[in-house]
């Protein structure tokens, strides 16, 4: 005991000569290298989001010379919030869809990962074009196959050509095979039936929002050992047993991931029916503003929860190959 | 025991020449058949073309809007009347185009846009360079709580932030300096007569965010770079410190040039994410501020839309404009795309 204690002592004394250790060094270093996102952060972020908490508590009042006076008015936008019937039916609305899109986005990009990630004729070109949508169907253009899908829906001219809204390429796939017709004829339950039928609908709009997710599943896939694989065969497992016994276990660390990155991605795009409800009473004169801030705080504990309830049951099951 | 060492080959030759024989002897189309029609084969060619046709469908899905979109942009007013008409235009026209570019200020929106973008994505790719390898290769107090903080920025949806950032950068004044200097400290310096700047309308508020990695989707960039620094072996650097480099040279000289196809990677996502987005432009820049991307989608006036199938025209005129802003986009995505593959590759993302 006592030796150990008078080591240790001697091992601060050089320390101290010699100035900081490595490994204090390194976490110096560290602190340096974060240093843009730690000072952003308390600089303009933090009052970023007090000022968005403290405007859903206020009434927002323009002064004519420029500026700007706030009023409290306690938990009222909240109140009208909850009580405005258009964004609870807005808010039931984008969350039952989410819970349908979700999983569906999640095996679909799963599904397409693993065959971009067998040798084949083309694969080069295939994966080059099943990344198009994450560059080139984000943001603006969204928005305009959005608006040109609304105009079609609500002018449903005898259409000389498809105008190129998505909808409408996943639309003739989906009648020419009549899919809804199928199901319906088959004994599977309708809710199924209805689940797989919206699904091929909404074909476009899922393959544009697994583009990133491909992307993780790829590269999880590429990072599991061929030894692994190579050594399922030569005891005899059919590819079925392969998949569920090692694909799926090595690769479920990509499932939380891609759920929660899913989740976040879909709860906060700008196409979604909330997000665009918010952005509808943002733009209102008068109190909007103040208004879609207290929205947008009531809807974000909603995604904090579903995110931390998803990633709860998510990370009880998932498999780390080793722990470093 | 000598009788049967010497027979062993024999035996061996013989069952050789045995197979031989009967190879020759069966015919060729029962030998086609034994190799082609069993189980094996067949389910090969099974899987393989039901993977080949599910992915040419997809792709089919990814690509036709597209080509729909390139059609109807050649497409005339009669086009859109005419019946027969379906994808291949009878009257082809370049008049659209003309439009957006000489109406709607295409080529000022074009060169605003690839500094805007172009700088952002530059910024963006640095920064979160830097904090994803502080996060991911140093061991410090506080290291996952702080990026639980980086998770955070990335599950706030911006819609929360809209008003605030709008006043952020309206009224912007860190800390209330401005507000101490122009109350009284150094009042004749004209820039301190107003006790907060003004940031709108030019390109600093997003220059800001990108500079401190809180731009649109930073988190997600510092996300997978810091997956990808935690994949390099430590002893890279530990080498490097031995023979003497210190830590910034060794990320300089030894970590950035490993990681060139992840860094093209993001700047690929920054930089036409940054191109497309409508949420930061229509916060910080208002109807006098310089033309972007988002201001060139309208119908020019030019082009007469009220005939026959109008609301056919107008979308086939915004899809132009659409096609119109992605057209650089596809030339970066063309000589960018087998980086993103390998950058994703090399990263092995884990949980």
């Amino acid at each position: 005991m006592l030796r150990k204690k008078s080591d240790k002592e001697l091992g601060v004394v050089k320390k101290k000569s010699k100035g900081a250790s490595l490994q204090a060094k390194k976490s110096k270093a560290g602190w340096f290298f974060i240093a843009p996102f730690l000072l952003g952060f308390i600089l303009i972020y933090l009052p970023i989001i007090a000022d968005s908490i403290k405007y859903s508590f206020h009434e927002i009042k323009v002064i004519s010379g420029g500026g700007y006076d706030l009023i409290w008015v306690g938990l009222a936008n909240y109140k009208t919030a909850l009580f405005s019937e258009e964004y609870i039916t807005a808010l039931t609305n984008g969350i039952t869809s989410l819970i349908v899109d979700i999983p569906t986005i999640l095996l679909f990009s799963l599904f397409i990962a693993i065959l971009l990630n067998q040798k084949m004729i083309g694969r080069a070109a295939f994966r080059a074009i099943f990344f198009i949508p994450v560059i080139l169907s984000t943001g603006l253009i969204a928005d305009i196959d959005a608006g040109n899908a609304l105009t079609n829906m609500m002018g449903q001219e005898g259409g000389a050509i498809d105008t190129g809204a998505g909808t409408n390429a996943a639309a003739e796939i989906v009648s020419a095979a009549d899919l809804q017709n199928l199901f319906n004829n088959m004994i599977v339950g309708s809710e199924l039936a209805t689940y797989v039928t919206d699904m091929v609908n909404n074909i476009f709009d899922i393959v544009n929002r697994s583009g990133v997710q491909m992307l993780i599943f790829l590269s999880g896939l590429q990072g599991i050992s061929p030894a692994i694989y190579e050594s399922c065969q030569i005891e005899g497992a059919s590819a079925w047993e392969t998949f569920w016994k090692i694909t799926l276990p090595m690769i479920s660390p990509m499932i939380l991931v891609n759920a929660v990155y899913t989740i976040i991605d879909s709860f906060t795009s700008e196409s979604n029916e909330v997000m665009n409800y918010i952005a509808e009473v943002y733009a209102t004169p008068g109190s909007g503003n103040v208004l879609s801030s207290a929205m947008s705080w009531m809807y974000f504990l909603i995604v904090i929860l579903i995110v931390a309830i998803v990633a709860g049951i998510f990370s009880s099951v998932v498999f780390y190959q080793r722990r470093d | 025991m000598t009788n049967q060492a010497t027979n062993a080959p024999k035996i061996k030759k013989e069952s050789k020449n045995k197979i031989k024989v009967e190879f020759d002897r069966t015919p060729l189309l029962e030998r086609l058949k034994a190799k082609f029609l069993n189980m094996y084969t067949v389910k090969n060619i099974v899987w393989f073309l039901f993977r080949f046709l599910l992915l040419l469908g997809v792709a089919y899905v990814i690509l036709f809007p597209f080509y729909s979109k390139i059609a109807s942009s050649f497409m005339s007013a009669q086009d859109f009347v005419d019946v027969t008409v379906r994808l291949i235009p009878k009257y082809p026209t370049l008049d659209t185009y003309k439009a957006i570019i000489v109406e709607n200020g295409y080529l000022s929106a074009l060169l605003n846009t690839v500094l805007l973008a172009g700088s952002c994505a530059l910024i963006q790719t640095f920064v979160c360079c830097l904090i994803a390898y502080g996060f991911a290769k140093f061991k410090f107090k506080f290291n996952s709580a702080l990026f639980l903080l980086v998770v955070f920025t990335m599950v706030v949806p911006h819609s929360t932030l809209k008003l605030s950032m709008f006043m952020e950068f309206r009224y912007f004044d860190i800390l209330g300096i401005m507000n101490f200097l122009g109350g009284g400290v150094v009042d004749k310096i004209a820039i301190f007569e107003d006790t907060s700047m003004n940031l709108l309308n030019s390109y600093w508020p997003l220059w800001i965010l990108s500079a401190t990695g809180l731009a649109f989707k930073n988190g997600l960039y510092i996300f997978l770079l810091r997956q990808f620094f935690k994949g390099v072996p430590d002893e890279l650097e530990e080498s490097a410190y031995v023979d003497g480099a210190g830590v910034l040279r060794t990320f300089v000289q030894i970590i950035l040039p490993l990681s060139v196809p992840m860094l093209i990677t993001v700047f690929m996502f920054a930089f036409s994410w940054q191109w497309t987005d409508n949420f930061y432009t229509e916060t910080f820049f208002t109807t006098t501020g310089p033309t972007l991307m988002p201001d060139i989608v309208a119908i020019p006036t030019g082009l007469n839309v009220t005939g026959a199938a109008s609301s056919l025209y107008t979308a086939a005129i915004t899809n132009t404009c659409g096609l119109m802003i992605i057209l650089p986009l596809v030339l970066i995505y063309a000589f960018a795309q087998k980086y993103i593959v390998q950058g994703i590759e090399r990263s092995g993302i884990t949980g």
